[in-house]
């Protein structure tokens, strides 16, 4: 084909085509060359950070939720636990007829009609995550787990996935003092550290669940995955397993918890008993109350609101943040203070004409009953205001507020559940300091007056009564209350205790004072004219106090005519034995009428509990 | 006289490189046996057309190159007219099978324009350099419509590397470069939107790391994390774990140098030297114009293959859709590379025919 071509164009062809091929050999290895340089700096210079950026594309570190450290009460009855809830889920790749599969669980009364389109949506948005798993239905009863459970051939790609919940086994009798749990807020993060949490827990939201919180909960576990681009898990690579929370023992008795709950039923209010050897708190409610479990397990909005806008407030604790006027519960305290500065001498009686007058004051200060000739005991057991009047005349603001707060009164008792309330015990500076207008700072002696039967600005929370109530019972000092009572730690064997810390509080009184006064809270309850008398069996071993705060002055009107919400608050402050006080209680019943009709009943029951459940044995069990 | 053809040094390349094909595909299908048994197949269909093509003498491919030329230019214009559309392009024809002419035309670009040129006398006048220009343009814009950017370029380098071969005079390669740059801009307005975001992407793929920089930049992430000896075989994360795509076809040279590691790579860099090497050799001793040129033209084509599709994987070059020869999963694209090695094959053995 080429050999028409002369010998000489042949070779002047080839010359020139063998400089082109030198030319193109020099560009290969310049270009080869090229190539060799780029990998080197990919593999050799960039590859620390290009593995990192591998290993970051494919590793995918994910917690497993520990399980929360169960609650009990003094007798390790079981308060708080994790119980698995069932709930139906769906792995989409897997399921072979949707349609059909929806229908059937329809049929078998799993999901109602209106349920599937919802469901189907959820699919539809989930579409390029076919491995990973939907939930269909949530909180499965059994019923609905015994069909599924037989009905399973018909149903490939579903199953039914367990998860840990709180459960509160005796609901509402706890729900203030143990509280609730519900999802993690960003809130929480700032209160807790989040690297105890993986985000799928609940975190406690109020009381103890909250208070305890870093007991509670446990620590995550690792683990370490191999995923796919789409994010599938291939394979574990390892694995670090969780760290279960610590079981906490509270210093609760729940017999005692129930009958105070049971006693108060239909009430509003709140029941306190304490151990004043200790600090113990024995029981603690506060009613209306609410069902915690539901409340952990996630209300609906509607349901939410109807329980936060009910207007019995049965979220509020009333325990520890109830405010009330302590009424003559304090009159106890009082009738110490006036014994101890001299005021009145326990063996003079004075003349009770039901009421007592100022000077300038129009109108006379009313007692509830006219009570003639009294002395101190007197006065406590039938509760004479005239008498409190006069001493607290006498006494002045001043020298009153300060005995009162020797009662912790106006202050936290620092309870180990939070969102205490304070309280109030006014006196000249406190006026001065909560009140706007000038005129209104003006402290008024009528105001000194009604200080002196609990009324007036006097504000008290029931946990507040029930530790001065135990200042009394121990004759000037008391255990800070608490209700942790032992942290059973998961590393150890020995449990860790709380101690008991020793207060003291008025430690200068004449014994023969107190001895006045107690005669006094035990005349209330066993001799004619107390004002409990009748409510407690004869000859009963109680030292208390009744009280009536009056919500609204109504004069002389009271019985069944007035409205409920405007009726007097009844409170009732008590500890037995009296001369080896083991028990503490302070009720307030709102709006129950007085301390005799609404409080002093419920304390009789908690009593009555206390004796039947052995007394002594009650608190020092375990 | 009969004689078996075949050139011994090529044909052991070319076995290597398809056994690294076969180990390269089998993890990058993770692992699946049937995908490697179908892709055995192929490479032995390919096998054989490379041993059938070396068979037939070089006159006869200068014989048949312009039909066969005319052929190709019919059926891509019947393309334009009544091709079958996939993923945007127009690039298929259903003629009893569904292919590709375009992967014909890599055959024949070479033979014809040589065979042009080889009937002339070089230098070449200007007269010649405008027909083989017309030769090699014609065809690359059909192609260039369709669109296929990567294989117009690759067909035209094919074409126009033998008019540069051919002793054209450097002023003109020069004024033609010139052109070809000035005519850039407007040549970014013809392409199609995708394939400038290609060429965007390649200039800066960490800009969309999940759109359109995502090839690229896994691409480099399992190219680098192999580093010197590679994480081996089946165990490249990028690779067994999907987040390298295309990677039995135009990534296939990622999933070796993420398990074999830069050894590894550089191992195949040399299989590809040796392969160009030995066609340019086969060039050099050739006795006559067109042998020369075709196997040089086949070499240095199979040589920017190689260029074009490292060059994409490791990031040097916008991502074009050029396979990997003798690696890459191909049907009709490996059977008319390893066919054109055997015309290498059937230069160098029947020259030995001719008595000098």
């Amino acid at each position: 084909m080429v050999n028409f071509k002369s010998t000489q164009t042949q070779e002047a062809e080839k010359s020139v085509f063998l400089n082109r091929i030198l030319f193109s050999s020099l560009a290969i290895l310049l270009l080869g060359g090229l190539i060799v340089t780029r990998l080197v700096y990919l593999m050799v210079i960039e590859t620390d950070e290009l593995s990192l950026r591998s290993i970051n594309n494919t590793l995918r570190t994910q917690s497993i939720p520990a399980p929360r450290g169960l609650i009990y009460d003094r007798n390790n009855q079981i308060i708080a636990e994790n119980l698995p809830k069932f709930q139906l889920e769906m792995i989409p790749e897997q399921v072979i007829e949707l349609e059909n599969s929806l229908l059937n669980l329809k049929d078998l009364g799993i999901l109602s009609v209106d349920e599937i389109p919802i469901i189907k949506g959820r699919i539809q948005k989930q579409r390029n995550y076919q491995f990973k798993s939907i939930v269909i239905k949530r909180n499965l009863n059994e019923r609905q787990m015994a069909r599924f459970a037989n009905n399973r051939m018909l149903l490939k790609g579903f199953d039914i996935k367990s998860r840990l919940t709180r459960n509160y086994a005796q609901g509402e009798i706890y729900a203030h003092v143990v509280g609730y749990m519900g999802s993690i807020s960003s809130n929480d993060y700032q209160r807790f550290d989040p690297s105890f949490y993986t985000g799928k827990e609940q975190i406690g939201k109020s009381a103890i669940e909250r208070e305890y919180e870093h007991i509670l909960r446990g620590i995550p576990g690792k683990q370490k995955l191999l995923v796919n681009v789409r994010g599938r898990v291939m394979d574990e690579i390892e694995k670090e397993a969780f760290e279960s929370g610590n079981n906490i023992v509270l210093t609760l008795n729940s017999e005692l918890q129930k009958t105070a709950y049971d006693s108060m039923e239909g009430k509003k209010g709140s029941v306190v008993a304490m151990d004043p050897r200790n600090g113990e708190i024995l029981a603690m409610i506060s009613v209306p109350s609410f069902d915690p479990t539901a409340i952990s397990l996630g209300l609906s909005q509607s349901e939410f609101r109807k329980l936060s806008n009910n207007k019995k407030r049965p979220l509020f604790n009333r325990a520890i943040a109830g405010q009330y006027p302590p009424g003559s519960t304090v009159k106890p305290m009082l009738a110490l203070g006036a014994l101890d500065m001299g005021i009145v001498d326990s063996e003079h009686f004075h003349t009770c004409e039901g009421e007592f007058r100022l000077p300038n004051y129009s109108r006379p200060f009313g007692d509830w009953a006219v009570h003639g000739s009294v002395n101190t005991k007197r006065a406590i057991q039938a509760s004479c205001d005239v008498y409190f009047y006069e001493s607290a005349v006498e006494m002045g603001i001043e020298r009153m507020s300060a005995f009162l707060k020797k009662f912790n009164l106006g202050e936290e008792t620092k309870l180990d559940l939070g969102s205490e309330k304070a309280g109030v015990v006014p006196n000249q500076e406190w006026k001065r300091n909560n009140f706007s207008s000038k005129q209104n700072q003006n402290w008024y002696l009528g105001e000194t007056v009604i200080a002196g039967i609990g009324q007036g600005y006097m504000l008290a929370t029931p946990v507040q009564l029930a530790y001065a109530t135990s200042i009394i019972a121990n004759r000037g000092y008391a255990y800070k209350p608490h209700i942790l009572k032992q942290i059973n730690l998961n590393n150890s064997s020995e449990p860790l205790s709380t101690q008991s810390e020793r207060i003291d509080h008025l430690m200068n009184i004449d014994n023969e004072y107190w001895d006045v006064v107690f005669e006094g809270m035990n005349a209330v309850v066993n001799e004619k004219r107390g004002t409990a008398y009748g409510v407690f069996p004869e000859n009963s071993d109680i030292a208390g106090k009744t009280g009536t705060s009056q919500v609204f002055n109504m004069d002389k009107r009271s019985g069944n005519d007035v409205p409920e919400e405007l009726k007097d608050h009844g409170l009732f402050i008590g500890f037995a034995p009296i001369n080896d006080p083991e028990i503490v209680i302070a009720v307030i019943v709102e709006n129950g009428g007085g301390g005799r009709v609404a409080a002093a009943p419920v304390a009789k029951q908690m009593f009555n509990k206390f004796r039947e459940l052995g007394g002594k044995k009650v608190v020092e069990s375990n | 006289m009969h004689q078996f053809h075949i050139d011994l040094p090529l044909l052991v390349a070319v076995l290597l490189a398809s056994s690294i094909s076969a180990i390269a595909i089998f993890s990058a299908s993770n692992g699946n046996e049937a995908f490697l048994t179908s892709h055995l197949v192929r490479i032995g269909l390919s096998v054989i057309a490379m041993i059938t093509a070396a068979q037939f003498s070089p006159l006869f491919y200068s014989r048949i190159s312009p039909w066969l030329y005319g052929i190709c230019l019919v059926l891509l214009i019947a393309v334009f007219f009544f091709g079958e559309t996939r993923n945007n392009a127009t690039r298929w024809i259903d003629i009893g099978i569904s292919f590709q002419p375009s992967e014909l035309l890599k055959i024949a670009m070479p033979l014809v324009v040589a065979r042009y040129i080889a009937s002339g006398s070089i230098p070449l006048n200007n007269a010649n350099i405008m027909a083989s220009l017309v030769l090699v343009l014609l065809p690359t814009a059909l192609i260039f419509k369709q669109p296929d950017l990567g294989t117009s370029v690759l067909i035209a380098f094919s074409g126009l590397v033998i008019v540069f071969l051919s002793g054209i005079k450097k002023r003109y390669l020069f004024s033609a470069i010139i052109l070809f740059l000035g005519c850039l801009p407007f040549i970014w307005k013809t392409i199609h939107p995708f394939q400038q975001q290609r060429v965007l992407t390649f200039l800066d793929p960490e800009k969309d790391p999940l759109g359109a920089g995502y090839h690229i930049i896994q691409s480099k992430i399992a190219i680098g994390s192999g580093g010197l000896f590679g994480k081996g075989w089946l165990n490249g994360t990028q690779g067994q774990l999907d987040f390298l795509p295309e990677r039995t076809t135009d990534f296939i040279f990622s999933i070796l140098a993420e398990e074999f590691g830069l050894i590894g790579v550089l191992l195949i860099i040399l299989i590809y030297l040796f392969i160009v090497g030995r066609g340019l050799l086969i060039a050099i001793n050739s006795d006559d114009l067109f042998s020369r040129l075709v196997a040089s033209s086949i070499s240095l084509t199979f040589f920017i293959y190689v260029f074009v599709n490292i060059g994409m994987t490791t990031g040097l070059l916008p991502v074009v859709g050029v396979p990997l020869p003798l690696i890459s999963k191909g049907g009709t694209s490996s059977l008319t590379l390893m066919a054109s090695l055997g015309i290498l094959m059937s230069l160098q053995t029947h020259k030995r025919l001719i008595p000098r």
